[in-house]
């Protein structure tokens, strides 16, 4: 039988063989991650290899902790993540998107397309898409806090904490424009300004964003010393309040008896050198940092600390301190002598807090003058599990006030965009001729997906939902979406369900590169 | 290594993977598991467990948290459980079986309902909806405000918390001192404590108003740290003693030479010095080495190393202090001095039990004697002052009584009791009674116990529930049900007709919460189970009562876990010990 060449695709069976194994395993990773999608998903309870317990929703979590071994499913493991680091949300999306698309795929290869074809058309498809979505977007001002506040809604619905979403989505907007410099010109918010500190006790509804700082620990008073100071001026220390210690193999010999009383002596005397060059610089509060080689602090040197009435908080931790120092408007000191007033930080109160519940006591610094642009989020929950949770809930959260900032336009929630892009690509491809329009309609269809699973996890009929959505979206209905509270098809913007643009455009593009990859794999070798 | 399994879905994973319903019904029967262990120890007469660790040391208890607490439990759910068992103790003290039973029995029924056919989701929306309406029920028609507490009503819940333990039979007698023992470590709230104790009334107020008012008072805080729990085996339970103002410490004289005891009088108060520093003979830090080329030098040094330290004591007892105690050592060379100076010195003290007494005295812990001069001298501001410190003999051992403490929030409980287990027992469930006390002195408001709030939410739910429309009703019906689950364990516990008297309990809570309830039939929103004759009666006036806030942050935890449980649709094990 003659080949018409271009037409019709015929290779090895080898790459056919490697290509399905591929497309197989990445289906699977995204069959496992399917049912949580949504704000009626449902959570995954997983046991790690060293014994822990991880509760959780959040696509990129379930994927990276779980461990998958086959090559392609990795890829997939990868996209979640990478659709985290890029708009934090959506994770869960991006990998059902790409099961999707390569499930469309697998259709396209059987009836004998060419792999580089079927790329080169989702590329496109992709790039459409963008463009479609861009055109239904609204733009979005930062200055507008019930419209973030809605976003975050929509991102929060689908987590453990979304009962809490009141309480919480206004923390993670605020927080998040608490350490933008100006609304009108950010381009980009590094999340790492905000301090998450997680203390277990009371329940979620107990977290609270401070102005301020907030340690995990209460100050250090085993030798007396105060608790609460008004007025405070903090200083940030990194050198160490402990008698200098000789070199391994350096000794100090004692052949005096006198000697022995001059080391004691000298060793008080030097203590008491530092700390009352630290009082006459003005301080009333102490931050030391963490040290390895030698001991931070010790018993004589809080005692002298305690008795001119400073309040110590000792053991932070190295990486905190930039942050510490930016928050308080001090500057670490790495030796006594340059410890001067101009580098104090100055609160209007610093003192330990009792935290309801558990009991616990924690250093909270509030009415910091000149404070930088940080924000500390003090969470609560009931157990380890719930705190870790809520901890990448509000991440999450942030991340879509970031993706807000990074790219200010909104769009509808709840399975309307994708179905918007789906009917104007399939519009498109009947424009288009050859295999572009085969495959750029499969796209389309595979965008459904989307809809279809927020429907089946909601325990509505999906097929039903979905055509009611088409058949909305076709009248001009751009909003138009799945309401799971109420079970039906309902305007996404009288709603609020709201999403940044960018989570959604990228993980459309995202996860069309990353199928576009998978395609082209052909041949699998194991190197030992 | 285990090999990589493919669950039918084509998911390569180095471990196992279970979805769906299975995962639901392991998760539910695991959590039914751990509840099912704890439930027969519930009410005042439920039975309590042993148990044998596999180095054969033995525990008799009856407190659900430690019963749990000791499980090995390795299902993650069953886990969940007992963390909240764990968190209920922390968070509230007492009532940590019936969290447990509570929400094992949601999962249970809302099992039921995923196998009928109704999403998970609409369940948790349900039970969500359930819970906001019974707190607030609970908050509105339930709570008693008790604007002046006073001693009968704190009476009332240590006993009712002390009933089902091993010290119920004597409740009377340790329900006072408990009373007494919080009360007397009653102090004004520090600056820190206020924002802490601000969010509990806000959460435990029942009426704004009168929330309002409470506000308004001096905060109090009951630190319940300050009581000193000291246990000493030997005689009977009801020999058990509060020493008000006083403190018993687990120490004796550390040589025999010392006296017994020393007198003062209020107005010349012993002095008592309290020291977290060795008394031994001096040694230089690590690195400091001593070499000496004339022998003569040696006697110096051995001379100035014991004299570092008995200058340090001279100063001690310059400063008046009749009674030392530190809590590192002493040696006999040192003891010398204090023997000579006819003074009290105990050595090896706990550390906490120094800070309490301490500040019960009004002294300070000493950590060392560098004066801001880089001197070494003796505060005498940091003694405390007491009346008498007398070495007396308990059981097998001596301990030091320190009497007429001058500072204050300090005071010892001593249990006597016939074996070790036993005073375990006593002392988990005083702690118990503790906490309950605390929780009413800071909240004051109170809620029958005996069933009858678990009762009268469930007669109000199934109520509420038909008032809904969606899917949500069934769950809050469930929710309703699962209530009952508390008045029916009491009464199985105490081997009694239990369907008869939930049934009797469900009706008269029905008449009084009727719209057109007369007053009388309104006051039948007290009854509960009167366990022992097996019927029904007023618990208010029996005196059965708990504080409000921990029944309710009870119903919240139970509720959260049950949701967190019913979440999970999918349970990844990952094999063990693969890590590259």
């Amino acid at each position: 039988m003659a080949t018409r060449s271009g037409e019709t695709f015929h290779e090895k069976t080898k790459g056919k063989d490697v290509r399905t194994s591929n497309i197989i395993a990445a289906k699977a990773v995204a069959n496992a991650v399917r049912t949580s999608l949504g704000p009626r998903g449902m959570d995954k309870l997983m046991e790690l290899s060293n014994g822990e317990v991880l509760i959780s929703n959040d696509g990129a979590t379930i994927l990276s902790k779980m461990n998958v071994l086959h090559p392609a499913a990795k890829m997939l493991v990868e996209l979640s993540q990478s659709q985290d680091i890029e708009a934090g949300d959506g994770t869960t999306t991006v990998v059902v998107v790409a099961g999707a698309l390569l499930e469309a795929c697998a259709s396209l290869l059987s009836k004998g397309i060419h792999p580089m074809a079927i790329a080169s058309s989702f590329v496109k498809a992709a790039e459409k898409a963008t463009q479609i979505l861009e055109s239904v977007a609204k733009p979005v001002d930062l200055k507008d806090r019930s419209q973030l506040i809605a976003a975050v809604n929509t991102c929060l619905s689908s987590k453990v904490v979304s009962q809490n979403s009141d309480l919480i989505s206004p923390i993670a907007v605020d927080s998040v424009l608490g350490v933008i410099d100006n609304p009108d010109t950010a381009i980009n918010v590094d999340l790492r300004d905000i301090r998450m500190v997680e203390q277990v006790g009371g329940t979620i509804d107990d977290t609270e964003l401070v102005n301020g700082l907030v340690f995990k620990k209460g100050s250090t008073k085993s030798a007396g010393g105060p608790s609460q100071i008004s007025n405070a001026k903090i200083a940030m220390i990194q050198f160490c309040l402990s008698a200098p210690k000789t070199d391994m193999d350096n000794n100090i010999v004692v052949s005096d008896y006198a000697a022995m009383d001059r080391i004691l002596r000298d060793e008080r005397k030097y203590l008491l050198g530092i700390c009352k060059k630290i009082k006459k610089s003005g301080a009333n509060v102490l931050l030391i940092q963490k040290s390895i080689l030698r001991d931070a602090y010790n018993e004589l040197s809080l005692h002298f600390l305690a008795k001119m009435g400073i309040l110590v908080v000792t053991d932070v931790e190295r990486s905190d301190v930039e942050f510490i120092c930016r928050t308080l408007g001090c500057q670490p000191v790495a030796h006594v002598d340059s410890l001067s007033k101009d580098k104090l930080g100055e609160a209007e109160h610093v003192g330990d807090v009792v935290m309801p519940g558990s009991g616990h006591k924690v250093v909270k610094f509030t009415g910091v003058k000149n404070p930088g642009k940080t924000m500390t989020v003090l969470l609560r929950g009931s157990n380890n599990l719930v705190l870790a949770e809520a901890n990448r809930s509000i991440h999450d959260a942030q991340c879509v006030v970031r993706s807000l900032v990074k790219k200010r336009f909104l769009i509808a929630g709840g399975g309307a965009p994708e179905v918007e892009v789906s009917l104007r690509l399939k519009e498109y491809a009947l424009g288009l001729t050859g295999m572009d329009s085969y495959c750029i309609k499969a796209f389309a269809e595979a965008l459904e997906t989307i809809p279809y699973t927020l429907a089946e996890n909601a325990g509505m009929r999906p097929i039903d939902c979905v055509t009611e959505l088409r058949k909305q979206h076709v009248e001009g209905n751009t909003g138009a979406g799945i309401n799971v509270k109420k079970n039906v098809v309902s305007d996404m913007y009288d709603l609020n369900v709201l999403q940044p643009l960018l989570v959604s455009t990228s993980a459309i593009n995202l996860a069309t590169e990353t199928v576009c990859m998978i395609l082209k794999v052909d041949d699998l070798v194991v190197v030992q | 290594m285990s090999a990589p399994t493919a669950d039918g879905t084509g998911l390569f994973i180095q471990g196992q993977r279970e979805s769906g319903q299975d995962v639901r019904t392991g998760n539910v029967t695991a959590a039914l598991a751990v509840a099912n262990i704890v439930k027969t120890s519930l009410g005042p007469v439920g039975l309590d467990k042993m148990l044998v660790d596999d180095i054969g040391d033995v525990l008799i208890t009856n407190d659900g948290a430690t019963i749990l607490a000791q499980l090995e439990v390795e299902h993650p759910a069953a886990r969940v459980l007992v963390d909240l068992a764990q968190l209920q103790d922390s968070e509230v003290g007492d009532g940590t079986t019936s969290v447990v039973i509570v929400a094992s029995e949601l999962l249970r029924r809302s099992n039921e309902l995923v196998k009928s056919g109704i999403h998970p989701t609409t369940i948790i929306s349900g039970l969500r909806t359930a819970l906001k309406q019974a707190v607030k029920f609970l908050k509105k028609n339930m709570v008693m405000k008790v604007s002046e507490l006073n001693d009968d009503h704190l009476l009332m819940a240590a006993k009712t918390s002390m009933s089902s333990k091993i010290i119920g039979k004597e409740g009377e007698f340790f329900a006072q001192m408990a009373v007494d023992a919080v009360k007397s470590v009653g102090m004004k709230a520090t600056m820190a404590d206020a924002a802490g104790l601000e969010n509990m009334i806000h959460s435990a107020a029942s009426t704004s108003q009168d929330a309002k008012e409470g506000e308004k008072k001096v905060k109090m805080k009951y630190p319940l740290s300050a009581i000193h729990i000291l246990k000493a085996h030997g005689k009977s339970a009801l020999e058990s003693h509060f020493i008000k103002g006083g403190f018993a410490i687990n120490a004796m004289r550390a040589a025999q030479g010392m006296p017994t005891a020393v007198e003062g009088s209020v107005e010349e108060p012993i002095k008592i010095a309290f020291l977290d520093m060795n008394l031994q003979r001096h040694r230089m830090a690590m690195g400091v080495q001593v070499v000496v080329k004339d022998p003569a030098e040696i006697e110096n040094i051995k001379k100035r190393e014991m004299d570092i330290t008995k200058e340090r004591i001279t100063k001690i007892i310059e400063n008046g202090a009749k009674v030392v105690l530190t809590t590192k050592g002493v040696d006999d060379l040192c003891m010398k001095y204090f023997v000579e100076a006819g003074i009290i010195c105990a050595r090896r003290c706990n550390k906490d039990d120094l800070k309490r007494l301490a500040k019960a005295t009004g002294g300070k812990l000493v950590v060392t004697m560098a004066d801001m001069d880089g001197n070494e001298t003796f505060d005498p501001d940091c003694l405390g002052k007491c009346t008498a410190v007398r070495e007396e003999r308990i059981g097998d051992g001596e301990m030091l009584y320190v009497h007429g403490c001058q500072g204050s929030g300090a005071s010892t409980i001593v249990l006597r009791g016939a074996n070790e287990y036993m005073l375990d027992e006593m002392d988990r469930a005083l702690h118990d009674s503790l906490c309950v006390i605390k929780r009413m002195l800071e909240s004051s408001t109170l809620v029958c116990g005996g069933g009858a709030v678990e009762a009268a939410l469930s007669v109000h739910l199934e109520e509420y529930a038909t008032t809904l429309h969606t899917r949500e009703q069934l769950a809050i019906q469930e929710f309703a049900d699962a209530l009952l689950i508390i008045p029916k364990t009491l009464a199985v516990n105490a081997a009694k007709d239990s369907s008869e008297l939930v049934a009797k309990l469900r009706a008269s809570h029905a008449k009084s919460q009727k719209a057109d309830a007369t007053e009388e039939e309104k006051a039948l929103k007290n009854i509960g189970l009167d366990l022992v004759e097996g019927a029904i009666r007023d618990n208010l006036a029996a005196g059965v009562v708990e504080p409000a806030i921990s029944k309710i942050k009870s119903l919240r935890f139970a509720t959260e876990a049950a949701i967190t449980i019913l979440r999970i649709d999918d349970r990844i094990t990952l094999a063990k010990g693969q890590q590259q």
